[in-house]
């Protein structure tokens, strides 16, 4: 008695899978954009992370082509604190472009369900490194909707140089979807902006007042003082070429990854130990010559006085010669004098 | 009463004498400063050197020919072709007419010097000016005894040398020389507060002005100092009349030169001094205000008088940052940017980045250029703090900003020196000083004689300034320098003297500690003076067109340049148009006479890339680039023969770059192989077949059998290859220039006739090198 109440419903449900099975190509599709819309409206910068199981998943799986490009950052946790890969930057530009990407393009623009920024830990989806061949990092690699694995592009060197504009450019170069401005967080979030402006112009009566007063910290000569010999101090270090050019403190030896390398010879580049050891002894001579001449002879005790004095002389000494030992070893000159030639 | 006569007449020879010495060292320093710019000349010959200098001999050339104001109104059209460039409104003329003026001085004496000389020769002369503005300078800060060390540290510094040998021809020549001054003027106008002073400051501000576009130093370093005073209370009204005549003339003057015009008022590195001469006033109003008004009623004054201040200052700021926004640039010039934010021309501007001489100095370029000045500057900042005055704060403000600045770009380094020259002066003078004068009172068999020297050091101890007496028995020049002149500095500080007699033994060192340093410093100061002589005469001597090298076999002299440009000038018609990277501009219009597309103004980046993208670009594309420009002959710069480092081949990822900035199908890693870029048979092959590549080695596997490069240091990677577009016309001795003809445009009728043939001959020639006639 049960099944011919049921019939009519099994073959409902048999033109139900039928249909389904006929449509299942674009349905799958648009549930897969669904599902990556919604992952990734559950990211703060809208990158999704992926591992093995998603990736098949989202690209194995659907037949191409696919509706969407993937943009796929491959991170590795463990690499983090190696600065000269600048993973942990890279991603932050990565998660820049994203959240410009999104901020640009509201959910029902047609482009938005065009482009997914994505990215996989090294740790969590091994399997997926090998299939991409993927075997340095960093590494950022675009799959375009007909792409599979091996044909996908990698983002060369020079495109990711200028960071996250120029990593705008070869997505947009590539996917021809246009990713508009790049949106960087400002250095400081309105509120503490408005803060520091309150506290600014409270701060500015009371200075005015004190100035007026004289009783700043500004009107203390040894402020001035320590400042400005710590600029100079700083300059001649060469640790603005540390910044600009982002030298570390030191190297490994290439030899010898025990050993560590303070000083790079070639006058082009310095390491950032070697300058500001440099640097010091430059700064120290100065210092100790000032300290004999106004500082010592005031004191009154003449033997405080003698070691004192063969102690700083010495040590001028020393950091002059080490100076300009360290000189002539880095640059390879040979400085000499001209003398006349009846004297060799 | 009586027993003071005899020694005040002691003290008027004295000092007449000291006075003569003085005038004597500085001649010295002037022959000094002057002299040591000569091994230039005595190594190679009397020649213009470098780039830039090229362009402004012609300039100074076309001035003495035509006459100042067919300068001022001179359009080239020898250059940046098809455009042209108007040149009196777009160089600083304070060179060239000084230049100019010199010749025209010289001839109306009848000294026939030629115009050439006469610009070799101006760097050097203008070196000793700056010597002895710069005794000037720190004869105000700290009296004559550094200011005459000052001046002889100037004279020989490496930094500066650089950029003043004879036939450096360049604004920074003069420049120097301005900036000094200007500074030295308004010192002297802070400490005088004359307006004689102030008014001559805005006159030497405006010949700074007129030279050199690091004026806009000046223009903000002596604001900051005013203030900087006004901020820890030193307000005075000498600091108005130093500043504000300043501000208002100097404004004006500078507007009068056409490259600056209304910048003076419009950009942003203007803004500082106007913003000062607003507050300066708002300060001078307050304390006129304090001196008219009882305390009580001051202070009710003062928070109006702060209010509306404030309220005016925030008025203009306000002005000033909706006047600055409106600007794409936000009002500053690209490389005054990157001096506030390091990072910015790295990140943006190529063309600012591929200039070697804005990259950021390591700790050796401060070695090599201001060497032992580097130890010293410390000792000169501290001495300046005690005791702190207007002008001791300008100096400390002058060499914290000017290291500051060249910590960003090596070639401020230049603006540094006679910061660093000044403070050093202060720093050895006032070591000498303490420690000679330890000596001398503590010298047993002198101990009767020098009692009247005693009491005067005894005095001096108490006042500021440096002073040393003492015996003969060093004899470094140097230090007979400062030594000789302290005693004319005696007059001024000379006071009763008997008060002090009981500091005197407390203002000494220990005599044989003294010795000993004394001895150091001497040697440290000699070292300065091996280390300038050899770096003038090995390191920055070398004029750049003509080199030389030593070898085994004895000296060689490469004079390619001059070999190509003079081949250019003899063998090509006078309208034809030759293309070279901006590098080789102003050497071409100036030695060979020929329009150029490029030159070393980089004022049109696009044009830049335009040659850049072209010598990038393969044969044909390159030769439709250049054939619209109108260009005859192509020049490149090969060093790969010889060794020649700075060749083409070397700057040829900058023409990438910069050509890759403007026409996006250039793409720098199309040029290099996993980032390294290459040459050998590694390179990849847009490398191989870009016409850099083969105009440089072109025929090069002709010359060892093996195409080595020496600069590179590998085999290049293709060697025998044909090309179609263009033809060798000229090859200098040393391979270093090679010149080649554009091959004119297919005969079209002819074309027409071999239709089916040519067609086939231009699609395989670029593939099949050799097999075939090319269709030209």
């Amino acid at each position: 008695m049960a099944p011919p109440p049921n019939l009519p419903l099994f073959l409902v449900f048999l033109l139900v899978v039928a249909t389904l099975t006929a449509s299942s190509s674009s349905n799958t599709n648009d549930e897969r954009v669904e599902e990556l819309l919604s992952l990734q409206s559950r990211s703060k910068s809208g990158i999704i992370r992926l591992n093995d199981q998603s990736l098949s998943r989202f690209l194995t799986s659907v037949a191409t082509p696919r509706p969407y490009s993937i943009v796929i950052f491959f991170d590795a946790a463990q690499l983090h604190d190696k600065t000269e890969l600048r993973l942990r930057e890279l991603h932050q530009e990565f998660s820049i472009v994203s959240s410009s990407f999104i901020a640009n393009h509201n959910i029902s623009h047609p482009s938005r369900s065009k482009l997914f920024f994505c990215d996989i830990e090294f740790k969590e989806s091994q399997f997926s490194f090998t299939q991409f061949g993927v075997n340095a990092l960093p590494h950022i690699r675009l799959i375009a909707p007909n792409h599979s694995f091996k044909d996908s592009q990698p983002m060369d060197q020079g495109d990711f140089s200028r960071l996250a504009e120029s990593m705008a450019e070869f997505v947009e170069s590539k996917t021809k979807i246009s990713l508009g401005p790049i949106h960087r967080p400002p250095l400081l979030s309105r509120n503490q902006l408005i803060l520091i402006v309150v506290a600014f112009l409270i701060w500015i009566p009371f200075f005015v007042k004190k100035l007026v007063s004289g009783q700043t910290l500004l009107h203390d000569p040894k402020v001035w003082l320590a400042g400005s010999v710590f600029v100079y101090f700083f300059s001649v270090s060469g640790a603005m070429h540390n910044i600009i050019r982002k030298m570390p403190m030191f190297l490994l030896d290439r030899n010898d990854p025990s050993k560590l390398v303070f000083f790079y010879q070639g006058s082009g580049m310095q390491l950032g130990a070697e300058g500001f050891a440099v640097g010091s002894l430059y700064t120290v001579v100065g210092l100790l010559l000032a300290f004999m001449s106004q500082g010592l002879v005031k004191l009154k005790n003449v033997t405080v006085q003698r070691v004192v004095m063969m102690f700083a002389l010495l040590v001028c000494f020393l950091a002059v010669k080490q100076v300009v030992f360290l000189n002539n070893w880095k640059t390879g000159y040979g400085i000499h004098g001209f003398w006349p030639s009846s004297w060799n | 009463m009586a027993a003071s006569d005899a020694p005040n007449g002691d003290v008027l020879i004295r000092n007449a004498f000291g006075s003569v010495l003085a005038f004597l060292i500085l001649l010295l320093i002037g022959v000094l400063a002057f002299s040591i710019r000569l091994f230039s000349v005595i190594k190679y010959e009397s020649v213009i050197h470098e780039f830039d200098p090229y362009f402004n001999y012609r300039v100074t050339q076309f001035l003495t020919k035509n006459g100042i104001y067919d300068f001022w109104n001179w359009f080239d059209d020898r250059t940046w072709y098809p455009l042209g460039r108007v040149i009196g409104g777009t160089v600083y003329p304070g060179l060239t007419l000084t230049a100019g003026t010199l010749y025209w001085f010289l001839h109306s004496l009848n000294i026939p010097l030629s115009v050439e000389t006469v610009c070799v020769f101006t760097a050097p002369i203008f070196s000793a000016f700056a010597s002895w503005a710069t005794f000037l300078l720190t004869k105000e800060v700290k009296g004559v005894g550094a200011g005459l060390t000052a001046a002889a540290l100037l004279a020989m510094v490496p930094s500066y040398i650089s950029r003043s040998v004879a036939g450096s021809y360049d604004n920074e020549a003069v420049a120097i020389f301005a900036l000094i001054f200007t500074f030295y003027l308004y010192i002297k106008t802070l400490n005088t507060g004359s307006l004689f002073y102030a008014t001559l400051n805005s006159l030497s501000y405006f010949y700074m002005v007129c030279s050199w576009g690091g004026y806009t130093f000046i223009i903000n370093l002596i604001p900051m100092h005013v203030l900087l005073c006004i901020v820890t209370g030193r307000y005075s009204s000498r600091l108005y009349i130093a500043y504000a005549p300043l501000v208002v003339l100097g404004t004006l003057l500078a507007a009068l030169v056409p490259v600056v015009g209304f910048n003076a008022v419009m950009t942003s590195e203007h803004f500082a001094s106007f913003l000062v001469f607003i507050i300066i006033h708002v300060v001078a109003l307050v304390y006129y205000i304090k001196g008219i008004l009882s305390p009580k009623m001051f202070k009710v004054a003062l928070a109006l008088v702060v209010s509306i201040g404030l309220a005016v200052c925030c008025a203009m700021v306000a002005v000033i940052i909706a006047l600055v926004a409106s600007s794409p640039t936000k009002g500053w010039s690209g490389r005054s940017l990157s001096l506030l934010d390091p990072t910015y021309a790295s990140k943006y501007i190529p063309i600012i980045a591929s200039v070697s001489e804005h990259q950021p100095p390591t700790w050796p370029s401060y070695f090599m250029d201001i060497n032992v000045l580097a130890f010293l500057i410390p000792a000169g900042i501290i001495a300046c703090f005690s005791p702190l005055s207007d002008a001791s704060l300008f100096a400390v403000l002058y060499i914290v900003l000017s290291v500051y600045f060249s910590g960003v770009m090596v070639r401020l380094m230049l603006v540094l020196a006679p910061a660093a020259c000044i403070l050093s002066g202060i720093a050895l003078s006032q070591a000498f000083d303490v420690f000679t004068r330890s000596i001398k009172f503590q010298l047993p068999s002198l101990s009767d004689h020098s009692h009247i020297d005693a009491r005067d050091a005894s005095s001096e101890n108490i006042v500021p300034d440096d002073t040393i007496k003492t015996d003969k028995s060093e004899d470094t020049p140097k230090e007979r320098m400062t030594k000789r002149s302290k005693k004319k500095e005696k007059e001024p500080v000379e006071k009763p003297p008997t008060k002090f007699q009981i500091k005197k033994r407390l203002s000494v060192l220990p005599f044989e500690a003294s010795i000993i340093a004394v001895i150091l410093l001497v040697l440290l100061v000699a070292f300065y003076v091996v280390h300038c002589v050899w770096a003038a005469a090995e390191a920055y001597s070398a004029p750049s067109i003509v080199l030389t090298s030593h070898s085994n076999d004895g000296l060689h002299v490469f004079d390619d340049f001059r070999e190509a440009y003079a081949w250019l000038s003899h063998n090509t018609d006078v309208d034809d148009k030759v293309a070279s990277w901006w590098d080789y501009g102003y050497q071409t219009t100036a030695m060979a006479n020929r329009t150029v597309i490029v030159d070393n103004n980089t004022w049109n980046n696009t044009h830049i890339a335009t040659v850049g993208t072209a010598m990038s670009s393969p044969e044909k594309a390159a030769w439709e680039i250049f054939h619209s420009l109108d260009v005859k002959y192509v020049l490149v710069v090969f060093g790969g023969l010889v060794g020649y480092p700075s060749d083409d081949i070397n700057k040829f990822l900058w023409m990438v770059r910069i050509g890759g900035g403007v026409f996006p199908h250039i793409k720098e890693p199309d040029y290099l192989r996993d980032g390294q870029y290459r040459i050998d048979s590694m390179a990849t092959p847009t490398m191989l077949n870009c016409l850099m590549y083969k105009l440089s080695y072109y025929r090069f596997v002709e010359t060892d059998g093996k195409a080595f490069d020496r600069v590179r240091r590998t085999e290049i990677g293709k060697k025998y290859f044909k090309l179609t577009h263009f033809e060798e016309v000229f090859t200098t001795h040393h391979w270093m220039v090679r010149i080649y003809k554009l091959k004119p445009p297919k005969n079209r009728i002819r074309g027409k006739n071999k239709k089916s043939k040519s067609k086939t001959s231009s699609t395989t020639t670029s593939k099949r090198k050799g097999t075939r006639r090319n269709p030209f």
